[in-house]
């Protein structure tokens, strides 16, 4: 055999590999054909590939389905969950739940992109958690779990010179999952900096854009968590057809069920795997120096604002209490919760988000919460009495009016801010 | 800063076979280019070494001029004939002392402590000890000074290994291969890669990044809820799992490794032969991290057992050899680091390999009476399987995270 | 004694076999001999043959049968 031959023997398969490799990744596909259930499955599986994605929201979005911003009360699905509500009652609508632990502003405003071309001139439902407003703000080990390239790649790229982007910028930047790629971490330097990027950087991006959405494309909805069931059984329970007194006394008589072994009303799964009496023990009075008054969080949520602003998406803001026992065993302020959640109406019912849902006087009513912090039977009930007139509303652009004030640390660390009176309209 | 850490995504390998191509040429047409490659190599440890990790560079530069500082004095000594045991001794001391510091700054809890050490000190540490030792012994008569410094820092088994020896890759080095080997390094420096890939890229992927987080937290809860000794079947499928990750992330970098150099015209040892299908313990270890087990069978079992029996320190052959085993594999537990588990990962493997040397020893002794066949063979591999997977639980530290944290 | 004959009691004396009709077999590949064993064995060709063979001298692909140990021996008595 000549040499010739050899070298084409062990190199040509190899070249053919990476010619493979570059069509399967730099030709755009969207492989797309995306099925309902496969769309159904995703927007409850609360995965977190398919929230760094984009290709399933896009294609959820462009159908029935509404995003559901929040966190951890997202897994709570017990029969009023909205997806499960929305499945046995066959809403015109479709939650996509998008959150989990840890996931706050930032992460959203980040799982944002690449979307808001399907949520122009529509709908979304955010649920803000108080807790959410730390001093420290955003995890950065959480943030790292729902941060992805092409989220970051998308948003540079759509980036245009303003407070907003070099806030976001710069906030990036002090996040590890954020500078974890150099030419990522050099284009948001620029961003954060006023300036724009180079006509070579946005070449060099596009393509990082083009492999990464492939990649999305090809690999978000393997691996991903089945809660299809769990939706089902729920549905299960509930009567064929939707009347709210009915369905009250089922959450009453569910959360009677599931809360008999603690004297916090805590569901009894929730307490024995998650607290156990020695944690409770040590939690007693633990919670009494919380304040969420005083937080990064404000200037973070004013991104998420700004950009359902740039859709003139119509939005509809749920704050939750948190279970007034357990507040009270652990010491949590009520006062302080207050002035977090007038803060947080303030700034959003300031700029034009009217439909607020302030449940944060909720927390002593039976079965409100599943747990310590998180919605649960009967609470799911009362925000669905919210969102179903919300769902009701004709789509039509929304012009809110920002204010870069929110953005500043003057914000962020201002007290006593007083009450606002605006509230979303209730069904019934 | 662009900092490059080897083998850690799929661009890193299309870098590096741009930035090795001109060598490759030069090899193919029978010329080892070694200006091209002194250069090629202080860029890659250049890339490796900065940004964040420049505190390392400068302990590596320090730890180089100090490694040639003892074997030079040290073959200086040898070249004047002289030969004291305690001068032996002291070149080999000074040779560890780094490597020995850097273990014990890891587990002081202190800020300066946790400053001290650089990726690659344990496995340089292996190459100078072997210099020196043979400088004794007179197999090296004389350490070339540029020899050693591309021997020391050969670029692409700088972090991890496999561990060389200097004579063998003195003798690669110093020439280009003939066109036909070369082709037939080339061939399977390719396969070595691309085998690497499915190894640490995507088994090892599965296993370690995937399934291994979630195993170790139902291991935590179930242990939890068990208490005691906290045992559950999640820990049992812990152990598997992180097994499995453990061959083959660490098999896939030994494959881009060795790969690499045979790219480079070197051909750097194999570290694994299918360690899964040992028959016992002592085979096990002539397929596991072989460059690491060979260089303690050959600088620390036997040399071992050489001084023993020739001083008549203990009389039973059977005895030096069951010392030797527990002095092998307590080394081997320190090298690992000053925590329990290594510690007790290595007497594990002594015992283990004392055990089945008794267990030979009868089953040669009884021959006729104990069944050779299909079965017993696959119930010996069985059985090493369970055993090592075992003493990877305890390697893992997941016992110590358990119990004591 | 000529080298061969030493080697091979040597050999004998370690492995329990005569390996007179195996010269080249590979006696590390078939378990005859071991790290235990070579150390054995050098030492006793010190004993009996009067070469020095430090540790660091052996290969294992070198000593790995019967014949090569004997080239190997004779090679370092010539040294």
């Amino acid at each position: 055999m000549s040499n010739k031959r050899k070298l084409w023997q062990i190199f040509g398969p190899v070249i053919c590999a990476f010619v493979l490799l570059g069509i399967l990744f730099l030709v755009p596909w969207h492989f797309s054909g995306k099925s309902d259930s496969a769309l159904f499955k995703a927007s409850v599986s609360r995965s977190n590939n398919i929230f760094k994605g984009q290709e399933i929201k896009k294609a959820a979005f462009a159908k029935e389905y509404v995003p559901f911003y929040g966190s951890s009360e997202l897994s709570r699905m017990d029969p009023m969950h909205p997806s499960v509500l929305a499945y046995k009652y066959k809403r015109d609508y479709k939650p996509f739940l998008l959150g989990g632990p840890g996931s706050q502003s930032l992460t959203h405003f980040f799982g944002m992109q690449g979307t808001s071309q399907e949520l122009t001139d529509k709908k979304a439902v955010m649920i803000i958690s108080p807790q959410w407003f730390t001093k420290e703000g955003q995890n950065s080990a959480a943030f790292s779990m729902y941060f992805s390239q092409l989220q970051a790649v998308d948003w540079i790229l759509s980036a245009k010179n303003s407070e907003a982007t070099r806030y976001a910028a710069k906030r990036l930047l002090t996040m590890p999952a954020g500078t974890a790629d150099e030419s990522t971490k050099s284009a948001l330097q620029t961003l954060a900096a006023g300036k724009q990027i180079s006509g070579q950087t946005r070449l060099l991006l596009e393509t990082r854009q083009r492999i990464l959405e492939n990649e999305d494309d090809l690999f978000s909805s393997l691996n991903m968590p089945n809660n299809v069931p769990q939706i089902q059984s729920g549905a299960h329970k509930l009567p064929g057809t939707y009347a709210y007194d009915n369905l009250r006394q089922i959450a009453l008589d569910q959360g009677a069920e599931h809360t008999t072994n603690n004297p916090f009303d805590i569901s009894n799964s929730f307490y024995t795997h998650r607290l156990g009496e020695k944690e409770v023990a040590r939690l007693k009075g633990s919670q009494k120096n919380f304040d969420y008054t005083k937080s990064p969080e404000y200037g973070d949520l004013e991104l998420v604002l700004d950009q359902f602003a740039s859709q003139h998406t119509n939005v509809l803001f749920i704050i939750p209490p948190v279970n007034s026992k357990w507040a009270k065993y652990t010491g949590l302020s009520e006062k302080m919760y207050q002035e977090a959640t007038n803060k947080i109406v303030k700034q959003l019912s300031s700029q034009g988000f009217d439909n607020i849902v302030n449940l944060t006087k909720d927390g002593n009513k039976k079965y409100f919460m599943e747990d310590t912090i998180h919605l649960g039977w009967n609470g799911w009930l009362t925000v669905d009495q919210y969102v179903q007139p919300f769902m009701k509303q004709k789509n039509q652009p929304i012009t809110y009016h920002m204010d870069n004030y929110y953005f500043s640390k003057a914000w962020a660390n201002k007290t006593n801010v007083g009450p606002t009176k605006v509230s979303a309209s209730k069904s019934n | 800063m662009i900092n490059l850490q080897p083998y850690t995504n799929p661009r890193y390998f299309l870098i590096i076979l741009v930035a090795l191509l001109p060598l490759i040429i030069g090899l193919y047409f029978g010329k080892r280019f070694k200006i091209y490659e002194a250069i090629f190599s202080l860029v890659f440890l250049f890339l490796m070494f900065d940004g964040k990790d420049t505190i390392q560079g400068w302990q590596l530069i320090a730890y180089v001029i100090f490694q040639f500082i003892i074997t030079f004095a040290y073959q200086r000594y040898r070249q004047a004939g002289k030969n004291k045991t305690w001068v032996f001794c002291l070149a080999v001391i000074l040779a560890i002392l780094p490597l020995t510091t850097v273990k014990i700054a890891a587990v002081v809890p202190t800020q300066v402590a946790s400053l001290i050490g650089f990726m690659g000190v344990s496995y340089l540490t292996f190459k100078t000890v072997e210099v020196i030792m043979e400088l004794r012994d007179g197999t090296i008569k004389k350490v070339d000074p540029i020899t050693y410094a591309r021997f020391l820092l050969f670029y692409p088994t700088l972090s991890s290994g496999p561990i060389d020896r200097y004579r063998r890759f003195k003798a690669d080095c110093d020439k280009a291969p003939e066109r036909e080997e070369y082709l037939d390094q080339l061939r399977l420096g390719t396969r070595y890669i691309f085998q690497g890939f499915l190894y640490k890229f995507i088994i090892g992927y599965v296993f370690g990044t995937i399934w291994l987080p979630q195993v170790a937290h139902a291991a935590q809860v179930l242990g939890n809820a068990n208490g005691g000794l906290k045992i559950s079947w999640a820990l049992v499928a812990y152990m598997y799992c992180y097994s499995m990750y453990l061959f083959f992330d660490f098999a896939g970098y030994s494959l881009f490794a060795v790969g690499t150099s045979y790219f480079m015209g070197i051909k750097t040892p194999m570290n694994f032969n299918k360690p899964f299908i040992s028959k016992n313990i002592k085979d096990f270890w002539n397929r596991w991290h072989m460059t690491l087990s060979f260089w303690f069978r050959d600088f620390i079992f036997m040399r071992f057992t050489f001084f023993a029996m020739k001083k008549k320190l203990i009389k039973n052959r059977i005895r030096i050899s069951q010392v030797a085993y527990l002095v092998d594999f307590l080394i081997m537990g320190f090298w690992h680091g000053l925590t329990w588990f290594y510690i007790v990962y290595g007497i594990y493997h002594a015992l283990a390999i004392i055990i089945n040397d008794i267990w030979l020893r009868f089953k040669k002794k009884h021959q006729k009476q104990i069944p050779h066949n299909k079965f017993t063979q696959a119930l010996a591999i069985f059985l090493t399987f369970n055993v090592v997977c075992f003493s990877f639980l305890i390697f893992s530290g997941f016992l110590d995270t358990l119990w004591f944290h | 004694m000529d080298t061969k004959e030493a080697v091979l009691d040597i050999l004998n004396e370690l492995t329990g076999e005569d390996l007179s009709e195996q010269m080249d077999e590979n006696l590390f590949d078939n378990g005859l001999l071991d790290s235990m064993a070579t150390v054995q064995m050098l030492l006793e060709l010190q004993e009996k043959t009067g070469i020095t063979a430090p540790v660091s001298e052996f290969n294992r692909d070198e000593w790995a049968t019967p014949n090569k140990i004997i080239e190997k021996v004779e090679s370092l008595r010539n040294e």
